[in-house]
């Protein structure tokens, strides 16, 4: 395809989409609020992930101390843990610091403390994993590992919550799978056929321009710009009514956030090309036929 | 001899259904030759040309167009066909979107030409055919004497070997068919073979042509009509006749 051919088929796209302006208009407005379907499930996909990984993120392992132990040995602790393949980063929490955070944390019923003559808090070990080994089988491995120390009174990192999040996890997973790939297919099925109406709105030049001469790619063409013009400005609309859908919700869920701009962008440009394959293959269907 | 034709058909049978459009067609024309198709309506006129342009293929028998053979042509090669035989439509085939310039600019574009050429070339042929000022209208503006010239201009743009005329002066009146013909018989007097279907054979027997009879899908006579010659001569001929009719019509002057 010759240059001149190309710079004319994209300004023909473009002539096309105004001389048709009343079928452009309704093809966008299906494929907007198709698209929304699909950026609605984005967003709550994201949201979830994020949520999931903030919350492996922000797991720790505490290793409590018995008070017997030595100031020597706990340092050679600290040491031997911090040398393990699994850490990542490791505080070391002593009795007085334990009851000043427990102080914060009770803020105005901190009195209540000042009744204890002894602290009965003991000093611990405050351990984050590097994120390669913050599975199920691998902390409980690392737990155990841990609490063979001597004069160590008890390792706790949440088991129950970890057996219960990441069943949840799973399950969340597959079904969310599931329902993206039902919801991308629809999107490329609607769209398909969105197109497949300004196909045949324009089946009379189509095949006026085969008797020409006009190869396949030179009547495929424009209708791919069209298609992927078509589907970036339908992602435009359908981000702009997610926003206000976002911040509706957010009131409701203030933990609730928006895509990023580089997700919001990726968005956009999976819908272009999901509108120029929709293009595609409501044309091959039809110059088959 | 094969050579020199650049349209052969050959035991060329078509059916729809079990209903025979074409029968058993033998049909050879020659470079720069001008020959005119006759039949009733429903003979097969519109059949026999769309099987040498390929918009269909033969249920038996074989076309050759150019260098294309309708038994082995690769599907995807057809393009290349259209663009080196010229075809008028019966019912025009016009883009009804598109202005006049760009009816016609299209088939160039399809080659990939660059624009400028073009341009050029459009211009130039539009001026020919008499419709330079109506270059900006859209088809449905035009009379159907000049939509009809639209269609020609298009078909031949790309300087055609061969050009195909379905009943290229269907519905136009006396004036513009005179019109229409003295422009095939000038794009063929520059080499062009001219294949013109028609159902009038007044119209066309007194040119000096070759006459092809087509009936019922059958050929039924294939006759060179008077001495041959210049056919634009019998074209002045044809309106001193016609005039004299009209002139018997309107007042009976010669009964
Ligand atoms: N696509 C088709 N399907 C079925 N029958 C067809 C088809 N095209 C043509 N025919 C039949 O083939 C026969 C020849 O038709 P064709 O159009 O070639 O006639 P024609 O000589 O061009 O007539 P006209 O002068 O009216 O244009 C007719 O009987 C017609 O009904
Ligand atoms: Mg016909």
């Amino acid at each position: 395809m010759s240059v001149h051919q190309l710079l004319y088929l994209i300004k023909e796209s473009f002539r096309t989409i105004k001389r048709h302006k009343g079928v452009t208009a309704i093809s966008i407005i299906i494929m907007s609020l198709t698209l929304l379907i699909l950026a609605v499930f984005l967003l709550v996909t994201d949201n979830m992930l994020m949520f999931m990984s903030q919350a492996r993120e922000e797991m720790r392992i505490y290793v409590y101390l018995e008070d017997s132990l030595d100031r020597s040995v706990i340092e050679d602790y600290h040491r031997r843990i911090l040398s393990m393949l699994e850490v990542e980063q490791v505080v070391f929490i002593s009795k007085e610091e334990a009851l000043l955070e427990f102080r914060e944390e009770l803020g105005e019923e901190s009195d209540l403390l000042d009744a204890l003559d002894t602290n009965p808090l003991p000093a611990s070990f405050r351990i984050a994993l590097k994120s390669a080994y913050k599975d199920k089988n691998k902390i409980e491995l690392f737990a155990s590992k841990v609490g063979g120390l001597e004069g160590v009174e008890e390792v706790r990192y949440g088991k129950d919550f970890l057996e219960k999040f990441s069943t949840i996890m799973k399950g969340f997973l597959y079904v969310d799978a599931f329902i993206g790939i039902v919801v991308i297919l629809s999107t490329i099925f609607i769209i398909s056929n969105a197109v497949r109406l300004s196909v045949v709105s324009r089946k009379r030049s189509i095949e006026i321009l085969k008797l020409v001469g006009a190869t396949n790619r030179f009547i495929t063409t424009p209708f791919i710009f069209e298609g992927a013009l078509q589907g970036g400005i339908a992602s435009f609309i359908a981000m702009a009514m997610l926003f206000f859908i976002f911040l509706v919700g957010v009131k409701f869920l203030p933990e609730l956030s928006f895509f990023s701009p580089e997700k919001a962008f990726a968005f956009i440009l999976l819908c272009v090309l999901i509108g120029s394959a929709g293009s595609f293959t409501a044309l091959r269907r039809f110059l088959r036929a | 001899m094969e050579e020199r034709n650049v349209i052969g058909v050959y035991h060329l049978t078509k059916k729809y259904g079990d209903q025979y459009a074409l029968k058993d067609v033998n049909l050879q024309v020659g470079n720069g030759e001008f020959v005119f198709l006759v039949g009733p309506s429903g003979a097969g006129k519109s059949t026999l040309l769309r099987l040498i342009y390929m918009d269909e293929f033969p249920t038996d028998g074989q076309v050759v167009a150019g260098s294309f053979v309708s038994t082995t042509v690769d599907r995807k090669k057809i393009p290349y066909l259209r663009r080196k035989i010229g075809v008028i439509f019966q019912d025009f085939k016009l883009l009804e979107d598109r202005d006049v310039f760009e009816n016609v600019a299209i088939a160039m574009r399809v080659t990939g030409e660059k624009s400028y050429e073009i341009k050029k070339l459009v211009i130039h042929i539009l001026t020919q055919v008499g419709l330079y000022h109506k270059r900006n209208d859209l088809p449905r503006k035009l009379s159907g004497g000049e939509q009809q010239r639209v269609a020609i201009a298009r078909a031949i743009v790309n300087r055609p070997a061969i050009l195909l005329a379905d009943e290229p002066t269907g519905n136009l009146d006396p004036d513009v068919t005179e019109e229409i013909l003295r422009l095939l018989f000038r794009i063929n007097s520059g080499g062009t073979a001219v294949l013109m279907a028609t159902h009038n054979l007044s119209l066309v027997e007194n040119f000096g042509q070759r006459i092809v009879h087509l009936k019922d899908g059958i050929i039924h006579e294939d006759r060179l009509t008077g001495l041959g010659g210049n056919p634009s001569d019998k074209l002045s001929e044809y309106r001193w006749n016609r005039k004299r009719l009209d002139k018997q019509e309107t007042t009976g002057e010669l009964r």
